[in-house]
């Protein structure tokens, strides 16, 4: 019989040792009767042989290991019992908990999952990705992988992918799916096994076999409801049939942390989607990330340096076409580096700070729930003093008080953390959802692992522990000799009162904080929104138009894109279009390394400038002005000498603020054919890749003046954007699509508002902004409360003092002053060391601003008033109930 | 009955027990009976003690339960040695003995000393 077994059979167990002790008993009993005795006599004798029934069944349950058992169960049943006495209380003190520890264990989930969480692979720790040291580059050329796989001898297998997007379907408006290249030798060397069917491997990955994939668990669920016969069929990824040979286990989710995958292809079934301009032999595309798994016992630094010793070989024999002389050096000069696989995410890096921003900021706001409740207990334990020495004037240790007081804390912290699970684990999904966007799905395992499952108990107990150890042993510390005095009157709580104001003064301190943290990040975003964008966003609808099927031909693709653009000006409600390589914000960045004839001499690092290429009418859609000079027109073309618009930053950098009109522009790399292009234009500054940065030098070349060796033959898609007349651009839509359509009807199509890619660039900022908003007004409404509890128990605890001087004459308003200066002490008090913390802790937060100082003093002022007012608010009601007591009343009770 | 009775030593109880228990599944009322016939009435046996001990020994594995008819007719719970029981009753008794015999010498020593 084991304590589980005794928990669970208890009644029955106890029913048993009640009539084995009976049983005695009655033994005796008849024995003595035998012997001679009356039964009377004989029931005497042997109950005083015997002894008291009940305490020796207390005996034998202690000693049958069951005694703690009951002591918890009843200090439990009490305390629920206790608990739903005050329900408003205990309601108010579980909330805040179930926010609090749900808060922190979401936030931490996310942690866990992107820096923690292994790799849902075969050993993880031992994988390592190749990188450039220096530049930190992580993305290799099909040559180079090509070289690494035939090297088997450095490691223990490589692997190599890279993430795509695959249209499912045939035309018309798109339907993506996340795909994956991937190496024949991914599911093996990364020790995945099929769920279905069998992963592909490096029979598969040849140029010319047959195309075949393999797809994740959760797209089999979608896309065939979990069909055994999804095995076989066939899948068209843009336009071309594969086979599915398989489905990869519900766990595995790729090889990088914030990234899925709805179907892997082989990596050389490449050609047969992007046609003539596969990537596998263009050595100048770095698109694949390479993975090393590690021999047994091998280091990553003498991994590294094996990888090294086949370096030249592997540069040389990968040169990428048409680069500079300068360019190659560097190339041949950068040195490989392995870097561990785990904890590398681009995910990682770009939420790594926010994230432990937020992470601090949630812990605060547990730490100022844990000082309410700390409160709550302690004018709790006041009020129950006569009742605690009751206990101990009956003979109760104090250690069995502290027990029963803790179990209190135990219940509250425990409820609090079985709602905070609910929380966190709606929350950390809500909040994975808000990260993704229409082109960028972010995915996350957020399964509960013990790691989070550790942290929530952890933080569970340490809570109760913090809010539940100094009112325990303070409410245990009342002497027997109180329960036998009248109770509840003296001076005996103020040191309680004491203690009680330090923590609403840290509360307060630490509210402060959060709320000055919540303003400097609330003012960033906004400072973000309403930047000067260059541009106006609001009616502009943006069309991806990708021609990779609608023709092979890269020259006839601008073609395509000026006709699509003639019938969609055409279609009423309509006020202009123009097509365009990339779009601000897009996260598509387009760049050269340049030459201004009659320039500033600069540095070569600095001689880069952004660019676009667009048609006529770009910047009227965009609504960009022109500040001297011209537009492009439709006369700009093949037979006309090259022209080129730049911006007010270009001018700035290249020709120290002077007129750029007639200076020429020569592009050194990527290297273009094609004579240096005039500037006929200068354009308005305006935002290009990131809101955060200042707006970069820009260049603008007409769509129609390309040559070989520019993004728009290697592009297999422009991006088509519609102004509309008036109202939302979404409204346009249909009509744009149909007009599309009727041009050609392989063309697939994306839609999305300007105004919302330029709202998905500022993601992480509102995440941050609004969890940061919510927990600083949380954490306001905290203290609060805590100030209104501490003020009107000193207001109860004063009656008859107040009663006294109202007697003697004290006017109402005299009550009022004295209640709310104690108020104004407490505020002041937290206000000046919560700026003092804020002032400190600001360097923490200034690399995430914008537009905004991290010691901002109007800040400080702004955030003073709002306690002052918060401060007003908690002290009023105890202040009015303070002037409203009756002096009769309170002498009479006296 | 009325020779003077000595407390039984501290721990010995559960000695008593197990050996008594050794001799087959008995009950607890017989237990106590036994203990005293052995000891010839001179160890009074505090009953109250005798059936925490008997729990705790249970919990501890040493001795095993099962309810089943006594000579009377009533039910009542036999208890009977496991395997762990016997080994700690031989190891207990072994030191017992031990113990016993120090005592012993020690005795015999103080008394010569003092001729």
């Amino acid at each position: 019989v084991n304590w589980w077994q005794r928990l669970v059979r208890k009644h029955q167990l106890e029913r048993q040792a009640d009539e084995e002790l009976r049983g005695h008993l009655e033994r005796l009993v008849s024995d003595h009767m035998a012997a001679g005795m009356s039964e009377g006599e004989a029931r005497r004798e042997a109950r005083l042989e015997f002894g008291g029934l009940e305490q020796m069944k207390e005996a034998c349950r202690d000693a049958g290991g069951l005694g703690w058992i009951d002591d918890v169960t009843q200090d439990v049943r009490y305390s629920v019992r206790t608990l739903r006495a005050t329900p408003i209380v205990t309601a108010v003190a579980v909330l805040s908990l179930a926010l609090g520890i749900g808060a922190n264990t979401a936030i931490f989930s996310l942690i866990n999952s992107l820096e923690l969480r292994a790799l849902p692979v075969k050993d993880p720790t031992r994988l390592a990705l190749i990188t450039d040291g220096a530049t930190g580059n992580r993305f290799w050329s099909y040559a180079v992988w090509d070289q690494v796989r035939q090297r088997p001898q450095l490691f223990n297998g490589a692997v190599a992918w890279s993430f795509t997007r695959f249209n499912l379907a045939s035309g018309g408006e798109t339907q993506f799916v996340d795909g994956l290249w991937a190496s024949g030798s991914f599911f093996d060397t990364l020790g995945v096994l099929a769920l279905l069917g069998r992963n592909f491997s490096d029979a598969d990955d040849r140029r010319g076999a047959r195309p075949v994939t393999v797809i994740s668990y959760s797209f089999w669920q979608r896309r065939f409801g979990g069909a055994g016969d999804a095995i076989g069929r066939t899948l068209a990824l843009d336009n071309v049939p594969f086979t599915i040979i398989g489905v990869t286990p519900q766990d595995f989710f790729g090889a990088d942390v914030g990234r899925t995958f709805d179907v892997v292809v082989p990596i050389g079934d490449e050609p047969l989607v992007r046609g003539r301009e596969t990537w596998l032999d263009r050595r100048i595309f770095s698109w694949l990330t390479i993975m090393a798994r590690l021999k047994p016992g091998q280091m990553l630094d003498a991994a590294t340096s094996g990888l090294r010793g086949a370096q030249s070989q592997i540069r040389e024999a990968t040169l990428p076409e048409n680069l500079p002389q300068q360019a190659l050096h560097r190339y041949l000069r950068e040195g490989f580096t392995l870097l561990p696989a785990a904890g590398n995410s681009r995910l990682r890096r770009q939420y790594e700070r926010p994230l432990l921003t937020v992470m601090v900021v949630v812990a605060l706001v547990l730490l100022i729930a844990c000082a309410n409740i700390a409160n709550v207990l302690l004018t709790r334990a006041i009020a129950r003093r006569h009742e605690l020495s009751m206990r101990l004037a009956l003979g109760a240790s104090r250690w069995r008080l502290v027990r029963q007081l803790l179990t209190e804390s135990a219940v509250l912290a425990g409820t609090g953390a079985a709602f905070g699970l609910l929380i966190a684990s709606w929350g950390s999904r809500l909040l994975v959802r808000q990260l993704s966007t229409q082109t960028n799905t972010v995915f996350l395992d957020l399964s509960i692992d013990w790691r989070v499952l550790a942290f929530a108990i952890g933080v569970t107990v340490g809570t109760a522990l913090l809010f539940g150890t100094i009112p325990a042993l303070r409410a245990s510390g009342v002497a027997p000799m109180n329960a036998l005095k009248a109770h509840g009157r003296g001076t005996a709580g103020d040191a309680r009162v004491a203690l009680a104001s330090g923590l609403v003064v840290a509360q307060l301190a630490l509210s402060v904080v959060l709320v000055v943290a919540a303003g400097l990040l609330v003012r960033t975003l906004v400072s973000l929104e309403t930047r000067d964008l260059g541009f106006q966003p609001d009616r502009v609808l943006l069309v991806d138009v990708d021609a990779q099927h609608a023709t092979e031909d890269p020259v006839q693709r601008i073609p395509l894109y000026e006709r699509t653009r003639e019938v969609v000006r055409a279609l009423p409600g309509v006020a202009e279009a123009a097509v365009s390589l990339t779009t601000p914000l897009s996260g598509l960045a387009l760049g050269n390394r340049i030459e201004v004839s009659a320039g500033t001499p600069l540095p070569e690092a600095q001689r880069v400038t952004s660019e676009n290429v667009v048609s006529p009418g770009w910047f009227r859609t965009f609504g960009t002005p022109i500040i001297t000079g011209r537009d492009f027109t439709e006369h700009d073309g093949r037979d006309t000498p090259p022209v080129a618009i730049v911006n007010q930053a270009f001018a700035r950098r290249f020709l120290n603020g002077a007129s750029p009109l007639g200076h020429t522009v020569k592009i050194v790399l990527p290297p273009t054919l094609g004579p240096p292009a005039e500037i006929v234009g200068l354009a308005a500054d305006a935002v290009y890749g990131s809101l955060r940065d200042p707006v970069p030098p820009t260049m603008y070349r007409p769509l129609a003046q390309q040559y070989e060796g520019s993004p728009a033959f290697t592009l297999p898609n422009a991006s088509l954007s519609v102004r509309s007349n008036s109202g939302s651009p979404l409204r346009l839509i249909r009509s744009v699509s149909t007009a599309i359509n009727a041009v050609h009807s392989g063309l697939a199509l994306t839609f999305l508002p300007l105004a919302d890619q330029v709202n998905a660039s500022l993601i992480p900022e509102r995440v941050v902004a609004i969890l940061s908003g919510f927990f600083g007004a949380l954490a306001l409404l905290l203290a609060g409360l805590g100030l209104y509890g501490i003020t009107a128990y000193a207001v109860s605890r004063r009656r008859t003092d107040i009663g006294i001087r109202m007697a003697l004459g004290a006017e109402r308003a005299t009550v009022v002053r004295l209640v709310l200066s104690r108020v104004s002490v407490l505020v002041g008090l937290g206000v000046t060391v919560g700026a003092g913390l804020s002032w400190w802790a600001s360097q923490f937060v200034a690399s995430l601003l914008y537009g905004v100082e991290a010691r901002d003093p109007l800040m400080l002022v702004g955030v003073a008033g709002i306690l002052a007012a918060v401060g007003a608010f908690a002290g009023w009601l105890p202040a009015w109930r303070a002037s409203r007591i009756d002096p009769a009343v309170v002498l009479r009770c006296e | 009955m009325n020779a003077p009775k000595s407390d039984l030593p501290q721990g010995t109880l559960d000695l008593l027990v197990l050996q008594v228990v050794a001799h087959g599944p008995i009950h607890g009322y017989a237990i106590a009976q036994r203990i005293q016939q052995i000891s010839r009435d001179v160890l009074q046996v505090q009953q109250g003690s005798l059936y925490p001990a008997l729990h705790r020994m249970e919990n501890r594995g040493l001795l095993a339960a099962t309810w089943k008819a006594s000579e009377t007719g009533r039910e009542a719970k036999f208890y009977r040695l496991t395997p762990k029981g016997r080994a700690h009753l031989k190891e207990e008794t072994a030191n017992w003995a031990r113990l016993s015999e120090a005592i012993r010498l020690i005795l015999r020593t103080a008394e010569g000393g003092a001729l």
